[in-house]
């Protein structure tokens, strides 16, 4: 008895400076947000601290603004139109890798770079790549004559974000693709060798049985793509600002501007738990789905 | 497998990864060339002029001091999470702690968070406290980002040890403090690398930390430094892609020597 209390007494000090880290920088910071959108918080009275206790009002101003319901339904465009090609995209090359060929575990793991490199940096690259003129996007495809006139990647309402989503789709590939790998290779291989016998060709095999065996993985990897990609700030900061005329605010970025380019902290604050709200809601779905085997 | 086979696949898989990393190529050479050569049609695939131009400069605009700020920020982060993600990943892995189930959802859950949420009170916190404007705000708000994902990587790797190993050293006479420090930390020590890496990275590649909390540019991290410099530059392409390539020099150096390890604990800690 007087062992297992010590030993419980014990385990306190190995887990809880960590606990207490994140609770003191992210839990706390998350409930203050919450209060912070219900309060008239600005530049002028963060210091003073008088803060008047404003109920609704700040969410209300949001939805009067047209810009919230844009970037609403521009992060929505942006989160399926990245997850559904970096899934699609993803899986065919976790097939092509997964074939036991010499140079596949090498091949597949220097992808990784672009998954590395910061999103500054990627949304950079993506900008010089997708200049009018100079860019090597508008380059090609003239040269290949696939197009006639430059497209113009980024300074075009209508096609800046899906420009920045393909930038997206770059960086997110080759993750999906590894967390993809792992569950090919834990398929059953005698299931494949007795569909070959029954003679059952490669496509016959991927749709009747890698995509249905892999189901769980594939919902698994499709919600986490969703909850990375929903919360997108650096690519669409970096390659657009949110422009142009708001095509390619995004919540995060709005959340941001109100707060730091016009110090209206509460409206920003308020913005950013549209924004938490919904990921918290996807977030537990995620974590019903996978509870069974983590948390024991 | 038939040889002939075999070489088709490596071929078609060679040519895969050098189309997906062409931008990373385009990167790098881009800083090399002259600035009437970026603008010229058609495109050169390989610099005819060779020129370290742009690199000369941007040392020359203190790319130096961002590059520190970078080091400091991230190895200083990294440090923080290693000290307190491996002993409460071990705890979580070994001891019968209340509320233990909560606590794995905690870190569960605030890996999901989007740093928005989060942005605007710990500006607020950090500014009573008299931490904006030095390396502690980015370092400490980094370092939520990578001690989430160290527990539940390292935890799922603690539980693997069996438990033999630190009873045999208690039976020598150690303490359990003791023998975790002297037993555990050197086995488990390829996987601590891992996360101290994968932690690293995170802080790399931070942006809207550094920029919030520090107003002094002298403490700009190089991702708020290039992302300063766009403006300075303007479509002076070769000088910014110089700054780039040095940007993700130390990351692409760090991942090729772990390369192995780091995908298998990529895989771990994010299915998980």
């Amino acid at each position: 008895m007087l062992k297992k209390l010590t030993n419980r007494w014990e385990g306190y000090l190995f887990v809880l400076p960590a606990v207490i880290f994140m609770l003191a920088l992210i839990g706390y910071p998350l409930i203050y947000n919450i209060i912070l959108s219900f309060q008239n918080v600005d530049l002028a009275n963060l210091a003073s601290g008088n803060k008047s206790f404003v109920g609704l009002e700040n969410y209300k101003e949001l939805l009067s603004q047209g810009v919230f319901g844009t970037s609403v339904i521009n992060t929505i465009v942006y989160t399926v139109g990245s997850v559904v090609f970096q899934i699609a995209i993803g899986f065919f090359l976790a097939v092509f890798f997964s074939m036991k060929f010499r140079f596949a575990p090498f091949l597949r793991g220097i992808m990784m770079i672009s998954w590395l490199i910061p999103l500054t940096i990627t949304a950079l690259l993506f900008k010089f790549m997708m200049g009018a003129n100079e860019g090597i996007f508008n380059q090609f495809l003239m040269t290949w004559g696939i197009i006639e006139d430059p497209i113009a990647w980024l300074s075009s309402p209508k096609i800046a974000l899906w420009s920045i989503i393909i930038a997206n789709i770059w960086v997110g590939i080759p993750f999906n693709m590894l967390l993809l790998s792992t569950g090919l290779s834990s398929l059953p291989e005698d299931v494949y060798e007795s569909a070959s016998l029954d003679g059952a060709n490669w496509f016959h095999k991927l749709i009747h049985i890698t995509i249905p065996l892999l189901k769980p993985v594939l919902l698994v990897v499709m919600m986490l793509g969703f909850i990375y990609t929903f919360k997108v700030f650096d690519l669409v900061f970096v390659m657009t600002g949110g422009g142009p005329i708001n095509s390619t605010e995004v919540l995060s970025t709005l959340a941001y501007r109100y707060s730091f380019n016009e110090f209206q902290f509460s409206l920003g604050a308020a913005a950013a738990n549209v924004l938490f709200l919904i990921l918290f809601v996807v977030s537990l779905i995620y974590l019903s789905m996978i509870r069974k085997d983590e948390v024991n | 497998m038939s040889k002939k086979r075999e070489w088709t696949l490596n071929i078609i898989g060679t040519f895969i990864v050098l189309l997906f990393l062409f931008p990373v190529y385009w990167m790098i050479i881009t800083a090399f060339k002259t600035q009437s050569e970026i603008f010229q049609s058609p495109p050169t695939l390989w610099p005819k002029d060779f020129r370290i131009q742009s690199f000369i400069q941007i040392f020359q605009d203190n790319v130096w001091q961002y590059f520190l700020n970078s080091l400091a920020i991230s190895g200083l982060a990294t440090i923080l999470v290693l000290i307190l993600a491996v002993p409460s990943a071990y705890g979580l892995a070994r001891f019968n702690v209340r509320g233990k189930k909560m606590m794995i959802l905690l870190f569960l859950v605030t890996q999901m968070l989007p740093a928005t949420v989060v942005l605007t009170p710990l500006f607020i916190v950090f500014d009573q406290f008299s931490l904006l404007n030095s390396y502690w705000g980015p370092v400490l708000s980094c370092a939520t980002l990578g001690v989430p994902f160290s527990v539940l990587i390292l935890r799922t790797f603690f539980i693997g040890i069996p438990r033999e190993l630190e009873e045999a050293a208690k039976i020598d006479g150690c303490g359990r403090f003791k023998a975790f420090i002297q037993v555990i930390i050197p086995v488990s020590l390829p996987s601590i690398v891992v996360c101290g890496a994968i932690s690293f990275f995170f802080s790399w590649g931070d942006l809207i930390f550094s920029m919030t909390f520090n107003r002094n540019q002298d403490l700009w991290p190089l991702t708020a430094g290039i992302y300063n410099a766009i403006g300075r530059y303007g479509i002076e392409w070769n000088t910014l892609m110089a700054f780039a390539t040095i940007s993700v020099l130390p990351v692409i150096i760090i991942f090729i020597l772990l390369q192995k390890h780091l995908v298998k604990g990529l895989v771990s800690g994010s299915v998980k």
